[in-house]
């Protein structure tokens, strides 16, 4: 009976997974002025963001280590898939970004820019992750800016994109970057790049290493004690963590013409670095990965509606003063969170298709559960 | 509890609002409110003259709008919010004189400005925005990389874009729309080792950061140019960023390389606080000649230090006022003197000059179309007269034009350092 629900579960969300790339493909087919520009834009960004949010998230939220450099893995990404497409044209293997040539070098170029990724996330976590707290926090952040100055200072990428600076424009007629019209022809790419990592991830969590990892958040010592290798279960998830940011990173250098390492810093202007993508794991709930792409959807629309939308110029004047400084809007969208909601918007919990009918009851019981706490507590109060 | 969280949740965002109130009273909303009073001035007097001059209707026949692309806020906020005024005063003096005339018929100038934060995702989505909303001619980015990411999508969706102040050579050579009213990179480059050759210096130093793109590539065009011009570089030193705090190892090996000049292309930030002061502590005497980005260098000079530091230091620059060819250049910088009550800066001048080009290029191909425009703008005969000086463009989109040698200098008991234009410069 269990074993049936639980099929049944999977079903539905199958299906809603399918129709989401069925209707990504129809979208990007039949495509507007609107949707071109808009539309599809947003959704590439979307889609790296999600990534990057879920990714960090197994390491902060599953396994509970903070890291501040996630965005260092996803410049080593974008700037090894960028590469590697660069270098794939100039042998000659494709000329037109058609065709399965290229889709096989857009393959390459992910799958190599997540290993390389992993790779550094090997060479990064066999020595930090024997800290523990702020220490590893401070190594990790280390680790973002080192990758950034790295890469600054290696002749061929180039602070401002690749082929020494400012030619970006190579990156983008020839190597990965799309433009607008091609980014609508492979929109499915990136929609199923996330279906397929979210998967991955998922079946990670539900697998034994997601119950171990979540055993060493809870508990280290008694983890160790049970006899779960603490260090070797760390790096490993670590790496794996590292592989999707790689992931996120090709898909950041399909949907940007130009690269510049700004654009992975420890804090900038956008929406995408590192403290950023923390603050969407937060949001979205640590330890749930829905939670994560909730988060990482919303505040990516956020940001983008207060940037291009139409109703912030529809507010009164003493407002929209605040929208001037979007980061104010973040900051206030996170205290109201962390205020109301301390574990995120989805707690640790998953969101599934089929607990939807059960929402209003489940949202009466957390008010009135809170209503009984306080009360328990206004008693105790009084009685003291 | 419940009401601990509502209190604090409201002095959260009291001080969110009072923030912004702050901050919007010095740009977002005075901002929005000189505009509108411009604007208001500008249609009031737009009707006047209308009524005055040959207008036929006395009123606009339509609006075209610019799109206007900047770090708007963030750490580049300078750059965007100083574009954005030139714009903003071009805009108001157009529509004043009763807007663009295509086929005798007057159109007003309107402007729809995005903010990018200085990041290139931001940069294209709001270009992607702008082109949705219709605007077919955008004045942007203020960086070099930001204005990278988005050339190609202006070339692909076929929209005009003028960077007001992105120099990197590379900008404009591979895109047909794409255009700048500054110089580029490798041409400050050349100006320098011009200088240098003109002014009898045999051994120059460079001081500079192999990071940068901009700081690279005027390397690379000034040792090239030395070597064309017979300057020896005796010495080269890197740093590692360009907000390194500390010059004196480079200076040091100036020094014993025995350079009488070190070119060092740096932004304002640095020269000021750090590396000229640090240099003549290394004990080099010689002449610093920077380029455009040591501009405003006497706004970063620390409370009490030595003035006397900052003689001999000299760097290239856009436009200066005193040596301005064209009376574009006065009537612009009175006229930004009265609208904002202080001296435009490169990035005024550039962000104006750029409208004024739009303009120009509109009346000549009798079209607000992009293609219209860009045929015209394309045209290299045509001779641009604006703030910064007289230019056409080269077949890649870029002006040519002449750069102005600024110093800085001090005597004994004056209190402040004096910046002053010294000769126009120019590459035959």
């Amino acid at each position: 009976m269990r074993q049936n629900k639980t099929a049944q579960r999977y079903l539905v969300n199958f299906l809603a997974v399918a129709i989401l790339l069925i209707a990504s493909v129809i979208i990007s087919v039949t495509g507007g002025n609107t949707i071109k520009l808009k539309i599809v834009p947003s959704v590439w960004q979307c889609c790296y963001l999600i990534i990057m949010a879920a990714s960090l998230n197994l390491v902060l939220g599953f396994l509970g280590q903070l890291s501040l450099g996630h965005c260092g893995f996803m410049a080593v990404g974008a700037y090894a898939a960028a590469l590697i497409s660069l270098a794939f044209q100039r042998s000659g293997f494709y000329d037109e970004k058609s065709g399965a040539a290229f889709i096989l070098v857009v393959l390459i170029s992910f799958i190599a820019a997540g290993l390389l990724a992993a790779v550094l996330g090997l060479l990064v976590g066999i020595p930090a992750l024997r800290l523990k707290g702020d220490y590893l926090a401070i190594i990790t952040l280390g680790f973002g800016m080192i990758i950034v100055n790295l890469i600054n200072n290696i002749p061929f990428c180039g602070q401002q994109g690749l082929s020494q600076g400012a030619a970006s424009s190579a990156l983008y007629a020839n190597g990965l970057g799309f433009s607008n019209d091609e980014k609508m022809k492979y929109m499915w790419l990136g929609v199923l790049a996330v279906i397929l990592c979210m998967t991955v991830m998922f079946m990670f969590v539900r697998s034994k290493y997601g119950r171990i990892i979540r055993a060493i958040r809870d508990n280290e010592i008694a983890a160790s004690a049970s006899g779960i290798n603490v260090s070797f279960y760390k790096v490993m998830t670590f790496a794996f963590s590292a592989f999707f940011a790689g992931v996120a990173g090709a898909l950041y250098s399909c949907c940007n013409s130009a690269l510049a390492t700004t654009s992975f810093a420890f804090t900038n202007g956008s929406i995408l670095n590192s403290v950023f993508i923390v603050v969407m794991v937060v949001i979205g709930g640590m330890g749930s990965l829905t939670g994560s792409v909730v988060a990482a959807i919303g505040m990516f629309f956020l940001n983008y509606t207060i940037k291009n939308g139409a109703w912030v110029n529809a507010l009164p004047a003493f407002l929209q003063g605040i929208f001037t400084y979007p980061m104010l809007v973040y900051s206030l969208a996170l205290i109201v969170v962390i205020m109301f909601r301390p574990r995120g918007i989805l707690g640790t919990s998953e969101f599934a298709l089929c607990d939807i009918p059960q929402w209003p009851s489940r949202i009466k019981k957390h008010f009135s559960r809170k209503k009984e706490v306080t009360e328990k507590r206004e008693e105790g109060a009084a009685n003291e | 509890m419940k009401k601990k969280k509502l209190i604090s949740l409201f002095m959260a965002m009291g001080m969110a609002l009072s923030l912004a109130a702050c901050g919007s009273s010095s740009s977002g909303a005075a901002e929005s409110a000189a505009t509108s009073a411009a604007s208001e001035a500008a249609a009031s007097s737009a009707a006047e003259s209308a009524a005055e001059s040959a207008a036929p209707s006395g009123e606009f026949a339509g609006t075209i709008t610019l799109g206007v692309i900047g770090p708007m806020t963030g750490t580049l906020a300078v750059y965007g919010t100083h574009v954005s005024n030139g714009v903003e005063l071009a805009v108001e003096q157009i529509n004043a004189e009763g807007g663009v005339v295509l086929d005798g018929k007057a159109y007003e100038l309107a402007t729809d400005t995005k903010d990018d934060q200085g990041d290139s995702t931001e940069c294209l989505n709001a270009m992607n925005a702008l082109i949705s909303d219709g605007v077919e001619l955008v004045v942007g980015s203020a960086t070099s990389g930001c204005t990278s990411a988005i050339t190609s999508v202006a070339n692909s969706e076929g929209v005009v874009l003028i960077t007001p102040s992105g120099t990197a050579d590379a900008l404009t050579t591979e895109m047909d729309y794409v255009f700048r009213t500054c110089f580029k990179d490798s041409f400050q480059g050349e100006l320098a080792a011009k200088y240098a050759a003109d002014n009898g210096y045999t051994k120059v130093g460079i001081v500079y950061c192999s990071a940068d793109t901009y700081s690279a590539g005027l390397r690379d065009a000034f040792s090239a140019s030395c070597a064309e011009l017979g300057v020896e570089v005796v010495a080269e030193e890197s740093v590692a960023t360009m907000t390194d705090v500390d010059y004196t190892n480079q200076f040091n090996k100036m020094v014993s390389a025995g350079a009488e000049l070190v070119f060092i292309p740096f932004y304002y930030d640095v020269t000021g606080p750090y590396l000229v002061p640090q240099a003549r502590q290394a004990g080099f005497t010689g002449v610093l000649l920077g380029c455009d980005g040591v501009d405003n260098t006497e706004t970063t000079i620390p409370e009490g230090a030595d003035l006397s530091v900052y003689n001999n230091f000299y760097f290239i620059n856009h436009y200066a006022e005193d040596l301005a060819a064209t009376d574009v250049s006065a009537a612009f910088v009175s006229a930004y003197k009265d609208k904002y009550g202080e001296a435009p800066n490169n990035f005024d001048a550039l962000g104006y000059d750029s409208v004024l080009v739009y303009k120009k290029a509109m009346e000549a191909a009798g079209s607000s179309a992009a293609a219209d425009v860009q045929a015209a703008l394309a045209d290299t005969s045509v001779v641009y007269e604006v703030a910064s000086g007289k230019f056409s463009f080269d077949e890649t989109g870029t002006p040519i034009k002449s750069g102005v040698l600024m110093g800085y200098s001090y005597n004994d008991g004056d209190t402040t350092v004096t910046k002053s234009s010294i000769q126009a410069l120019e590459v035959e």
